[in-house]
């Protein structure tokens, strides 16, 4: 039973020539080579992205990592649990910045066992004090895939169905030490609609690949710090929704933030807290069961309603209403009746390229097109102009 | 030892909505939009005084399009400064800017426009050109040169629904690049501008009386951001983040989201109406049915 290898291996292909890609410009500088290399890697990835496809929007993440003594390793600086823990901080927040309204759960794997840090929540200071303390911990011998992936199944079973269920596995060793049938454990990831995606430090591991395939996950193994980190940022954006997902109406609270000039009271989410952190006069009221809390998106302790306000949905909206892509042409191909000014920013237009919007047919410059594409969303041109009205005798 | 120079970059997007300001009477209570220009000068050429490092840009926002009147667009080619020969000791930039900015608003204002008249200001295209403009400033920057940027909005007329979307993504990006969003508001209260100053921490203020517009824009928006925590400025209001529903458009406390397109409704219905899926009905948890005893056939 083998898989067909679409892909022939790096070193099965042809002889590539890597230096004659880089050419210097007239001052001798290679800036302009370097921006456009990392620019065209950037639009590759941008266009490998499916459009029209429907995406899992509230998601619950769990995060496998592995402590195992393979992590010890400095390939990485200073090793591979150091720099796998700082960037895991920062994919934390950028999680919670692309996904106000989903939750994120830590797992960790060594000595053969697997124990949950932190459960499936909202809150990325919580997730991230616990995995500063995770620092110290000592990584003892094999991971178990197997315990792991189990753990992360009792959580994730009884999510409700239009949640997208996923898990994502940091590998750094090559083994994996588990009690029964891994097989048995990837199909019922399978039928319970979990997608599992792996990152692995080392090298390519079958199961791992074999386990991506099954539940539909992306397998990427780092080459170095970089690329670890553009591997790891890329699960910050919602995966398409499975065909088993069930789209239902979700209940949910939009509390207004109220301050009581009389009653100072202590909130919900700082009840067990031993400083008086929590405790004043304003606060935001579950509309169901009117208990106070201090931060949204939370879910209400007493009746269960998830709370949150209009910005965290809208923060999610330009994933549903993406920006079409601009159309790269030569500076030299342009018409005469286009501006030789960029559109945004109001420099003259020097490079090699232009970007064109297809709906307001405005130009743009390069680092105005990466701003717009990766940051803002919107395009200048078609927010500056209105639509043109054909008039009809 | 060299001191390290920061740049304070300041973009002024000032609402020349025409209908607005053509329907304000002559009365002693009001100002024309000549004189409000006037105002802005003043607080920019006083901006432009606070440190020689200081960076000013201005957007006037029609209904029909947004513009730059200053930096004028061919200003990098030629050295502009050095044409203006300041008549009565003026300060060249300051010359520079008055006139650059008053040409400029002339040429935009005496445009005769065909088509369709618009009410309200794209004051989102605007804002997302000041950000595109901060973001080239950020990048041509040299190593070493701290840059904190802001963004002035003197709006005037109301806001408009339909730029919803691109309002809350420019004000998102903001946040992110940290720049400020400040409003100074003419007319009517304005929800949209209230969460952008709440999100990117900047200041909002309603002018009480609109006669004495350039005093409030000395005493609260000159002063830089770094500078806000020492003074008493006007305390910021609790922002109401109810989401609107999408059938009635009234703010709502408790709503249903439809999972796939984020929209929002007041009450249960089969099939949402902005992306057409069907949902199953939520009814109460069913009972299993208890596994009978099958008889046993007799032998």
């Amino acid at each position: 039973m083998d898989e067909e290898q679409d892909k022939a291996y790096t070193w099965e292909g042809d002889y590539e020539r890597t230096w004659e890609a880089i050419k210097e410009d007239e001052q001798g500088s290679l800036q302009s080579t370097v921006d456009d290399i990392i620019h065209r890697a950037k639009r590759r990835r941008f266009l490998d992205r499916p459009v029209n496809v429907r995406l899992g929007m509230m998601r619950h993440l769990f995060i496998i990592l592995d402590m195992s003594k393979s992590m010890e390793e400095k390939d990485l600086k200073p090793t591979r649990l150091h720099s796998t823990i700082k960037l895991i901080e920062s994919f934390i927040e950028e999680y919670y910045d692309q996904n106000p309204i989903s939750q994120l759960g830590i797992i960790t794997t060594s000595n053969m066992r697997a124990e949950k840090l932190t459960d499936l929540g909202g809150n990325p200071r919580r997730h991230i004090n616990t995995l500063k303390k995770c620092k110290d911990k000592v990584c003892l011998k094999e991971p178990s895939l197997q315990n792991s992936l189990e753990l992360a199944l009792t959580s994730l079973r009884h999510m409700p169905g239009h949640a997208s269920r996923e898990v994502l596995i940091i590998m750094g060793s090559l083994t994996t030490c588990d009690p029964d049938n891994i097989h048995q454990t990837i199909d019922t990831m399978k039928s319970n609609n979990i997608r599992c995606s792996v990152i692995g430090l080392a090298a390519e591991v079958r199961i791992c690949k074999k386990l991506c395939n099954v539940t539909n996950g992306t397998y990427g193994v780092i080459l170095d710090e970089t690329h670890y980190k553009e591997l790891l940022m890329e699960h910050t954006l919602p995966p398409p929704a499975t065909v088993n997902s069930e789209s239902s109406l979700i209940k949910m609270g939009f509390p207004k933030h109220q301050i009581h000039t009389d009653k100072p009271a202590i909130c919900v989410c700082h009840l067990d807290s031993k400083t008086s952190e929590g405790f004043g006069l304003g606060g935001y009221f579950c509309p169901q069961c009117h208990s106070k809390y201090c931060e949204l998106p939370i879910e209400c302790k007493c009746c269960g309603l998830t709370l949150v306000s209009a910005p965290h949905l809208a923060r999610s909206f330009h994933h549903l209403f993406p920006l079409d892509e601009f159309t790269e042409i030569s500076t030299t191909s342009l018409d005469e009746s286009y501006s030789s000014y960029c559109e945004a920013c109001q420099g003259r237009l020097s490079g090699q390229v232009v970007y064109l919007c297809p709906r307001c047919d405005k130009v743009f410059c390069l680092e105005c097109e990466m701003f717009i594409q990766e940051a803002l969303h919107s395009c200048p041109g078609c927010a500056s102009t209105r639509p043109k009205q054909v008039r009809t005798s | 030892m060299s001191e390290e120079e920061d740049c304070d970059c300041l973009v002024v997007i000032v609402d020349v909505n025409p209908v607005w300001w053509g329907q304000r009477s002559k009365s002693s209570h009001q100002i024309t939009l000549t004189e409000c220009m006037e105002n802005v000068l003043v607080f920019v050429n006083s901006h432009l005084m606070m440190k020689h490092t200081n960076q000013v840009a201005i957007i006037a926002s029609h209904t029909h399009e947004s513009r730059f009147l200053y930096p004028r667009r061919n200003s990098e080619s030629t050295d502009a400064t050095d044409e203006i020969r300041s008549a009565d000791g003026k300060y060249e930039l300051f010359a520079l800017v008055d006139n650059t900015v008053m040409e400029e608003f002339k040429k935009l204002m005496t445009e005769s426009h065909t088509g369709s008249v618009h009410t309200d200001t794209l004051l989102s295209g605007s804002l997302a050109m000041a950000l595109c403009y901060i973001n080239k400033l950020d990048k041509q920057s040299k190593v070493g040169v701290t840059r904190r940027s802001r963004i002035l909005v003197i709006k005037a007329s109301d806001d408009s629904a339909s730029q919803y979307m691109n309002f809350m993504n420019v004000i998102f990006t903001a946040q992110k690049q940290n720049v400020l969003i400040d409003a100074c508001v003419l007319g009517n209260d304005s929800g949209l501008l209230q969460q952008a100053c709440d999100i990117s921490h900047g200041i909002y203020l309603k002018i009480p009386q609109i006669k004495g517009l350039v005093q409030y824009l000395l005493w609260v928006f000159l002063p830089a951001a770094s500078m806000r925590d020492t003074l008493v400025l006007p305390p910021a209001i609790q922002v109401d983040y109810r989401a609107a529903c999408f059938c009635h458009r009234t703010l709502v406390d408790v709503g249903y989201v439809c999972s796939v397109c984020l929209s929002i409704f007041c009450q249960f219905s089969p099939i949402c109406s902005t992306c057409h899926t069907a949902f199953k009905f939520m009814g109460p948890p069913s009972m299993k049915s208890k596994k009978k005893k099958s008889s046993l056939p007799a032998s």
